[in-house]
């Protein structure tokens, strides 16, 4: 299906910190003065608000009043890292069925000290994986990876170059707290955490924020001269959810990017902000996007440049693996990285004439599958 | 310090268990349609039946991918890293998270048969299911 009249017309961020006692709430909420700093809204034309957390056991509508927020709608934003493309399209559905027209939606993480993060996990991961020892998404991943270099062939040298063209993507990139060039090297003989998972396939986790701000087109049009329209969106949650014997290969994003590209072409896209907790997640989804053939990810990274000056550019501002991992603020980072990109306020890291982008969100590893959450956004500029 | 993780045993699981303590390898076949499933659940996640049986299995696979663990999420574990952590697909179609463990388990490769084995736990009434080469 194709939008017709969303817009996202404005972000903020906040600094990205490894070590930080500031509570959640007061990144959202300076996540959200920047928002309404760079729209010139003001709080009482917000009326819709999510965000998109683990960090934090409280509930949308308590987060809002503690915002001071009077709102026609909110959600909670569920899908982990896929959580914040779900709900841009969440505000879409809702803006598009006349609800509201206004939305700002939040995402973070902080090491907050009065709030528990050990949440319950669910029985299945309790009972069936964490017993092994297993080391969380890391090994989770190594897995996957196993599989994807055992059955095609793909290389550590592949799947490296996305880490190392990243690094270089985020030296211009103030936001980032990895900005210190890599070589193929340093990530072949970084340590090895969950075989074949090394140090530098790992986001580092730290405390930020980060807000968009969807709007219905008549009200982007007062808001702003540069209002980025919603093209497209699809997302599939729960792939092969009841195959016992799935290609741990292939992920949800394969359903997603045919509905994306039922209605335009690939070679429309001029930059691609894909959802990176891992070098390989980044891989399987190009695959699953049809740029190449389920397994010919790593040739296809050997064939092109993946910098914000090469033919291909893939996470402009370095990404999660470069930036950090703001708890789920890290899907968010990928649509404000695709809005500077598409507002040419990208700086030294602009990508040539980018009108249009494609924004993932992925999340969650489903028991002894792939990705449990897989959604998309197209962002466009017209003018 | 908290101890190795331990299985929260339920209503939905305690057959699987039981069997694991007594040295016998247990699946979820539903009634209805037939489908084996593993990780236990309510329901069949082919046909939604809840009628569910539970049926001692072979506890023969092959290794369908493995990772050597050296920085388990559960620090707990640190004494026995690295940790062969594996999915083995059973001879009867499902697959299973689980541990390659044997003193030939640095041999380990995808594909590689495998006989299940029961491991002790820091709990008496709870033992793991676990792999080793065959
Ligand atoms: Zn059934």
């Amino acid at each position: 299906m194709l939008r017709k009249k969303v817009c996202l017309v404005g972000y903020g961020s906040t600094e990205y910190s490894r070590k930080s006692d500031r509570p959640l709430l007061s990144y959202y909420a300076e996540a959200m003065q920047n928002a309404m700093a760079q729209t010139g809204l003001t709080k009482k034309e917000i009326n819709g608000f999510s965000m998109v957390t683990q960090a934090s056991p409280d509930y949308s509508p308590y987060v809002a009043e503690q915002l001071g927020l009077e709102l026609d709608w909110v959600l909670n934003g569920d899908c982990g890292g896929a959580g914040a493309v779900c709900a841009i399209r969440r505000a879409a559905d809702a803006i598009e069925a006349g609800y509201l027209d206004v939305a700002f939606i939040v995402a973070g993480n902080a090491f907050d000290k009065n709030v528990s993060h050990q949440r319950v996990l669910e029985y299945q991961r309790a009972n069936y994986v964490d017993v092994y020892g297993y080391g969380g998404p890391n090994t989770l991943f190594a897995l996957v990876q196993r599989r994807h270099m055992e059955e095609y062939g793909t290389t550590l040298e592949q799947i490296g170059k996305i880490a190392v063209s990243q690094r270089f993507n985020a030296g211009p990139n103030p936001q980032a707290l990895l900005r210190t060039p890599m070589t193929i090297e340093d990530y072949l003989n970084s340590r090895l955490i969950s075989d074949p998972i090394r140090l530098f396939d790992c986001v580092m986790p730290c405390s930020g924020g980060e807000c968009v701000v969807v709007a219905s087109e008549e009200r982007a049009k007062q808001i702003t001269d540069k209002p980025i329209y919603l093209v497209t969106d699809a997302e599939k949650i729960g792939f092969q959810a009841s195959n016992m014997l799935p290609d741990k290969t292939v992920t949800g994003m394969s359903v997603v990017g045919e509905h994306l590209f039922s209605e335009m072409s690939r070679d429309n896209i001029d930059l691609l902000a894909i959802y990176d907790d891992y070098p390989i997640a980044v891989m399987m989804q190009l695959e699953d996007l049809g740029y190449c053939a389920k397994g010919q990810g790593g040739p296809f990274v050997d064939d092109h440049d993946l910098t914000f000056a090469g033919d291909f550019p893939v996470n402009t501002g370095g990404g999660e693996i470069s930036v950090g991992q703001a708890g789920l603020a890290g899907g968010m980072l990928h649509v404000v990285e695709a809005l500077r990109q598409l507002r040419g306020e990208a700086g030294e890291r602009q990508v040539n004439a980018a009108q249009t982008a494609l924004v993932t969100g992925i999340g969650w590893l489903s028991y002894a599958r792939n990705l449990n959450t897989t959604a998309a956004l197209i962002l466009e500029r017209r003018s | 310090m908290a101890g190795k993780s331990l299985p929260a045993v339920n209503e939905i699981d305690r057959e699987f268990w039981e069997g694991a303590a007594k040295g016998e390898l247990r699946l979820q076949r539903c009634r209805a349609c037939g489908k084996m499933q593993f990780f236990p659940r309510i329901a069949c996640t082919d046909c939604l039946s809840g009628d569910l049986e539970w049926v001692p299995v072979s506890g023969k696979g092959k290794v369908h991918t493995f990772s050597l663990c050296r920085v388990p999420r559960n620090r707990a574990f640190m004494d026995e890293v690295p940790i062969y952590v594996a999915e083995v697909e059973l001879d009867e179609g499902v697959r299973m998270v689980t541990r390659i463990v044997g003193d030939d388990r640095d041999q380990v490769t995808l594909g590689a048969p495998v006989t299940v084995t029961f491991m002790e736990t820091e709990d008496p009434d709870i033992k793991l299911p676990v792999f080793e080469l065959a």
